[in-house]
């Protein structure tokens, strides 16, 4: 059995996002980068499978900036080895334009399984998971929080709003968008850490083309409105709740 | 716009409210000339037509292939239906099921896709799509051509508008999507675990703190939570003195939220609490103490007696009910 | 006969004895390595305290008296122990020629019933009044060496009253034994069956001290033996420098890994309870009490020393429960260290990637930026923007004052104005100081405590080499936490410097004049010792002289300085998650203060209990009542109030 994730690094959101010149895209100079939240819980349940299984665990990423340690942190973190893919560029992909170079590099790998996070805060233009379902035509579920393998298929939980979930059995090879692990990510001291930074354990090979497809073009990014601090309604309780129904009503948030 | 398909999701037995807050926005989008499919995909589709009076056509897949929601008939199903309705536009939902299909669908007929949409305008031939980014922090504005699919954010229109009892046309897929060879099987549907609300997914907050007094005021937090359309939560200290459950604590040692309305009632805005919601779309925030620092994250706020505003705020909103 | 019968006996017991503290005892010699010779007179001097004078002991009442009194009574009738055994092995034997006859039996009589008294009083204790620190003791061992105790001692007595029946004991200096004759007159025992029965109770007296010899490798009593080594190799400091982890083990979770000096510690407990009745976690309602953990370990160390301990003998939920605030190792007589091995607990755990899951998003946050709070380095000193004042920065001119600013104080909206009134005073002082701006990370003290060796060298290594890239003559810091790192933790990896505590800086420029505020209103406050303040760094004086200086009156909490009660935050506990607890610490801190009466503030020296009491007022709905304001903040008050 063998597992393939794949791992992508987003804009830290506990930094200020400042706009790039143009206005179409956001300053990467100065934003910290993290790995991509649901990412980190395919990682998690790849591991965990591996464990339950295992099975080998490869994790996969295109090459950019922090990219290298992020991997030596998957490698930490129980992945049984790690490639990168170099060459797509300097500036990170859209989900649509990598989805065709993460589909020849798993092609290559032939896996049984491929594990990623549901989305990015950047998947503007589409979610890779989809994406890669239809790439490589392996039937592919989003909005996973747990999987269990068998021979030659995996059961997924897949979650819907209100709290409803459902029980489907897929046939392996499939791709499968993760959102929540079935344990929380784990930690990764330090000295794991450390002694991951000096594993060979970590490959590199070129990527293969990207693919422009017929996408939709940013015009513009701008910050929500957003007041510096409440504008105050006084304390006339009447007139205070007049004056919130009415900043209510204007945004349409008085729903029913 | 000559046709907007819209891919209608299902609730339990029900139809979801998002598809008909789509099938109203596609109703828009039509115009007078335009035609407005949709696409039911339900073990009892027939029974379901009737709802779904804003869509001309109604393609439907019913009976036991169709029951409860596998990704892959899905995906046939709408691929099925854009054959037969050859349409400019694809809606879904930004939603489990929506993740699954716009993707697929665009990849397929190498259509531009966007995702998160939360207001779309036509401009001359083409739509100018607005969509929330990064969490929230910015919001983007994207050129589509058409023919292309939307994933829309579930609460973004108006319902009503898309709620109208009518006589679609019905057209049957069953002949045209071969649910042989399956490579999904569904096992077991399961309903939500007891009876309490997720309040990360909830539209609308309405938070009480310390400042609440006690727990008989809860009861009163929970009237005025009900006219307002929000589910009750708490900060600590609340939850601490068991006057709400765990499950409604917000902040750090709770839940994150991100509610397109929250309004916080005697909770002064400790760190770990602004932690859980400050990304809350429309912030408001009654307290009497005019330092409190949720009036720093808040957009609107007041410092009165929280139980008066209580009150007027309930009165005035029954006044509006009548 | 006779002879060859003691022979026999007490070969025998000896044997049976011998074997079972072998059998207890062997494992020590096969445990890891722990050196503890090191400043053998300071040892030395601590074991007579600890021991001659019951220092720690009889700081509890009564059971210190009740301790010191068998304490003394054991010396006593020793004497009658010696008897026994010198007339078993030679029947001519007496100790008559050294007073033996006199006053030694005169002391032997009054000390038998002084040793009664005392146990019945120890057993009425545990029976009858039940203090809250014996529950989860063993009761049955306590109960069964009182009644071996009692025996021995009875039974000497009545062997007494036997010769002195018999006419064989002198009956002049043994008023107790005279009268027990005197009843034994009056039932008819006389002449022979006198030395009869002067002859049975010998034996029963030599069976009863061979039973306890028997008895005590598998008690808690064993602490007559092993309190003076226990004592004697304690650990003598620096109290705020931690044991680095064993080489190949980086924690700890099978009780053979632990060193020789820590399984004696587990073998030395007394079970007498001081420590869970100080522990803050263990008032808090949280899975810990540090009796039970020693207990839970030593059990599990005798069962198997090979079995795993977590998850079996100790649940994880405890390990991470604990606050490192020392007060469990302040008041053990024994000196026992039960949070050094907590932390080689959590040290495994760490490893084994088993983290609290609020501690493990702190440690990312750690990882990557350097602090808990997750925020970009260069909004470390961001604080200064709104000070007025230019900040230097160390790292590019020399400063007399390195300010090592600290997490909290740097990034806490409730502490930040803290910080920046304290620059302000530091500036009129006329005080050459600057920072280290986005260099700084974390100290690591806590994260060390927390168990995340690792983590901590990488903080640790970056703060050295900023810090050594300085010109200054001293560091600073408002946090004790900070303070522990610069000041000990760092002086393992190399350091040397001069660290100061704000408060200690503050009193200097109050006393030399460099700060005059004059005092409009004088309050009536209470102050709080920081753990590692006070506990760790044995800085009691100068928050109190500071409040004094400024004309305060101080009303003292019932647990102040070694005593004081921990706010909950340290260890890393303030990264965690603490709904469950039943009251939280700071707010039975509280409530502590609100029982002096009438104070109007509750005065602290450490940014997190500035956070913890601030949140805890604001719980228990007295912020209104009571002020938690920091030194700086008193300082300040009569001064200007920091915009």
């Amino acid at each position: 059995m063998h597992i393939v994730v794949i791992l992508r690094l987003v804009p830290d959101l506990a930094d200020d996002l400042d706009l790039a010149e143009g206005g179409k895209s956001i300053d990467r100079e100065w934003v910290g980068l993290a790995l991509n939240e649901f990412d980190e819980q395919a990682l998690e349940e790849a591991v965990l499978l591996s464990e339950a299984s295992g099975a080998t665990v490869t994790a996969l990423a295109l090459a950019g900036e922090g990219v290298e340690r992020m991997l030596q942190g998957a490698l930490a973190r129980g992945a049984s080895a790690a490639i990168l893919l170099e060459g797509s560029g300097d500036d990170p992909l859209p989900s649509r334009t990598a989805a065709p170079i993460y589909a020849e590099a798993i092609r290559a790998l032939a896996p049984d399984l491929v594990l990623t996070g549901v989305q990015t805060i950047e998947d503007l233009f589409g979610q890779l998971a989809p994406y890669l379902g239809r790439l490589l035509d392996w039937p592919q579920v989003s909005a996973v929080s747990g999987i269990t393998l068998d021979a030659g298929h995996c059961q997924v939980r897949q979650e819907y709003s209100g709290g409803r979930q459902a029980l489907i059995e897929v046939a392996l090879p499939a791709v499968i968008g993760l959102q929540t692990a079935s344990k929380p990510p784990r930690y990764v001291s330090a000295s794991k850490l450390k002694e991951a930074m000096k594993s060979d354990r970590l490959s590199r090979q070129p990527a293969g083309a990207g693919r422009l497809a017929n996408a939709a073009r940013i015009e513009r990014l701008v910050p929500p409105e957003r007041s510096a601090g409440a504008e105050m309604l006084g304390d006339d309780p009447d007139s205070a709740a007049a004056g919130i129904l009415g900043a209510l009503d204007a945004r349409g948030l008085l729903g029913t | 716009m000559t046709a907007v398909l819209v891919h209608i999701e299902l609730e339990g037995e029900a139809i979801a409210p998002v598809s008909f807050q789509l099938l109203g926005l596609a109703r828009t989008l039509a115009g007078d000339h335009g035609r407005v499919d949709a696409l039911l995909v339900a073990e009892a589709a027939e029974g379901q037509l009737p709802q779904l009076g804003a869509a001309d056509r109604v393609f439907c897949l019913g009976g036991a292939v169709a029951a409860g929601y596998l990704p892959e008939t899905h995906f046939k199903a709408l691929q099925a239906a854009r054959e037969a309705s050859q349409p400019e536009l694809t809606l879904v939902a930004y939603s489990s099921a929506g993740l699954d299909l716009a993707a697929a669908t665009a990849v397929s007929d190498d259509l531009p896709l966007v995702a998160y949409c939360q207001g779309v305008e036509r401009d001359g031939e083409e739509l100018l799509v607005t969509s929330q980014l990064y969490a929230g922090r910015l919001l983007a504005t994207s050129r589509v051509t058409l023919p292309a699919v939307l994933s829309v954010v579930p609460g973004t229109f108006e319902e009503a508008a898309g709620q109208i009892q009518g006589n679609p046309e019905m057209i049957d897929l069953s002949a045209a999507v071969d649910t042989s060879h399956a490579r999904m099987r569904l096992v077991e549907v399961m309903a939500p675990e007891g009876d309490d609300v997720d309040i990360t997914t909830a539209p609308s907050l309405l938070c009480v703190g310390r400042g609440i007094g006690d727990q008989d005021s809860i009861a009163e937090a929970e009237e005025l939570a009900e006219l307002l359309g929000a589910e009750v939560v708490g900060s600590r200290p609340v939850i601490d003195a068991g006057w709400l459950p765990k499950s409604r604590q917000v902040g750090k040692s709770g839940q994150r939220v991100a509610p397109k309305l929250y309004v916080s009632l005697g909770v002064s805005g400790a760190p770990e609490h602004l932690e859980g919601m400050s990304k809350a779309g429309f912030i408001v925030a009654i307290n009497k103490d005019p330092s409190a620092p949720i009036f720093e994250t808040a957009h609107l706020g007041s410092t009165c007696d929280l139980f008066d505003l209580m009150d007027s705020l309930a009165e005035q909103l029954r006044q509006r009910g009548q | 006969m006779n002879q060859l019968l003691f022979w026999l006996v007490v070969l025998f017991a000896l044997g049976l004895a011998g074997r079972r503290f072998w059998q207890t005892f062997a494992p020590l010699t096969k445990a890891p390595p722990d050196p503890r010779w090191s400043q053998p007179r300071e040892r030395l001097t601590g074991l007579l305290r600890d021991v001659g004078l019951h220092r720690r002991l009889l700081q509890r009442q009564p059971s210190g008296i009740l301790h010191a009194m068998i304490f003394v009574s054991f010396f006593v009738l020793f004497t009658a122990i010696v008897q026994t055994f010198g007339k078993g092995i030679d029947p001519g034997f007496s100790l008559a020629p050294i007073g033996g006859d006199t006053w030694i039996a005169l002391l032997q009589d009054v000390f038998a019933l002084v040793m009664l008294a005392t146990v019945g009083l120890a057993a009425y204790q545990r029976l009858v009044t039940k203090p809250a620190r014996f529950e989860g003791s063993n009761r049955k061992d306590a109960i069964l060496i009182y009644l071996l105790i009692a025996a021995i001692v009875l039974f000497m007595l009545l062997e007494f009253a036997g010769g002195i029946a018999a006419g064989t004991v002198p009956a002049a200096w043994r008023p107790v034994s005279s009268l027990l004759a005197e009843g034994m007159t009056a039932l008819g025992v006389g002449g022979s069956s006198a030395a009869g029965a002067e002859a049975a109770f010998y034996w029963l007296h030599l069976l009863a001290i061979l039973a306890f010899l028997v008895y005590i490798p598998g008690s808690k009593h064993r602490h007559m033996f092993t309190a003076l080594p226990n004592l004697f190799f304690r650990n003598i400091g620096p109290m705020g420098q931690l044991a680095g982890p064993g080489i190949d083990a980086p924690g700890i979770n099978r009780a053979a890994d632990l060193s020789w000096k820590h399984q004696l510690d587990l073998l030395s407990c007394t079970e007498c309870g001081r420590c869970q009745a100080a522990c803050p976690a263990y008032a808090a309602g949280q899975p810990l009490n540090p009796k039970l953990l020693i207990m839970d370990l030593r059990d599990s160390m005798q069962e198997d020393p090979n079995a795993p301990l977590l998850a079996n003998a100790i649940a994880e939920e405890t390990i991470w429960a604990c606050t490192t605030c020392r007060a469990c190792m302040e008041v053990c007589p024994l000196h026992i260290e039960h949070v050094p091995k907590i932390i080689d607990l959590r040290r495994y755990l760490v490893e084994d990637t088993k983290v609290e899951p609020q501690l493990q998003d702190a440690f990312a946050k750690l990882q990557q930026q350097g602090n808990s709070f997750g925020k970009a380095p260069r909004q470390r000193a961001r604080w200064t923007k709104a000070s007025g004042i230019t900040v230097k920065d160390a790292r590019k001119e020399p400063v007399d004052l390195l300010w090592f600013v600290g997490d909290y104080a740097s990034f806490d909206p409730r502490v930040q104005p803290l910080t920046l009134a304290l620059a302000r005073l530091l500036n009129r002082a006329g005080v050459d100081f600057g920072l280290l701006y986005d260099s700084e990370r974390n100290s690591g003290n806590d994260v060390r405590r927390a168990g995340e060796e690792g983590l901590f060298e990488l903080l640790a290594e970056h703060n050295l080499s900023e810090i050594a890239s300085c010109d200054f003559q001293r560091i600073m810091t408002s946090d004790p936490h900070s303070l522990n790192a610069l000041k000990q933790e760092y002086r393992r990896l190399g350091a040397d410097w001069t660290v100061l505590h704000h408060s200690q800086l503050l009193l200097g420029l109050l006393e030399d004049g460099s700060l005059a505020p004059s005092q409009t209103e004088t309050r009536r406050v209470t102050y709080h010792d920081p753990c590692y303040l006070g506990r760790y760094n044995g800085e009691y004086e100068a928050p109190r002289a500071i409040i004094r200086h400024l004309g305060h009156s101080l009303i003292e909490m019932e647990r102040s300085r070694e005593k004081s009660f921990c706010c909950g935050a340290g260890g890393g506990r303030i990264w965690m998650d603490d709904s469950a607890m039943v009251e939280r610490p700071s707010e039975n801190r509280i409530k502590e203060a609100l029982d002096l009466g009438e104070i109007d503030a509750f005065v602290v020296a450490c940014p997190k209990d500035k956070v913890m009491y601030s949140a805890a007022v604001e719980a228990l709905g007295v912020a209104d009542r009571l002020a938690v304001l920091d030194l700086i903040e008193l300082v300040t008050e009569g001064d200007e109030i920091p915009s």
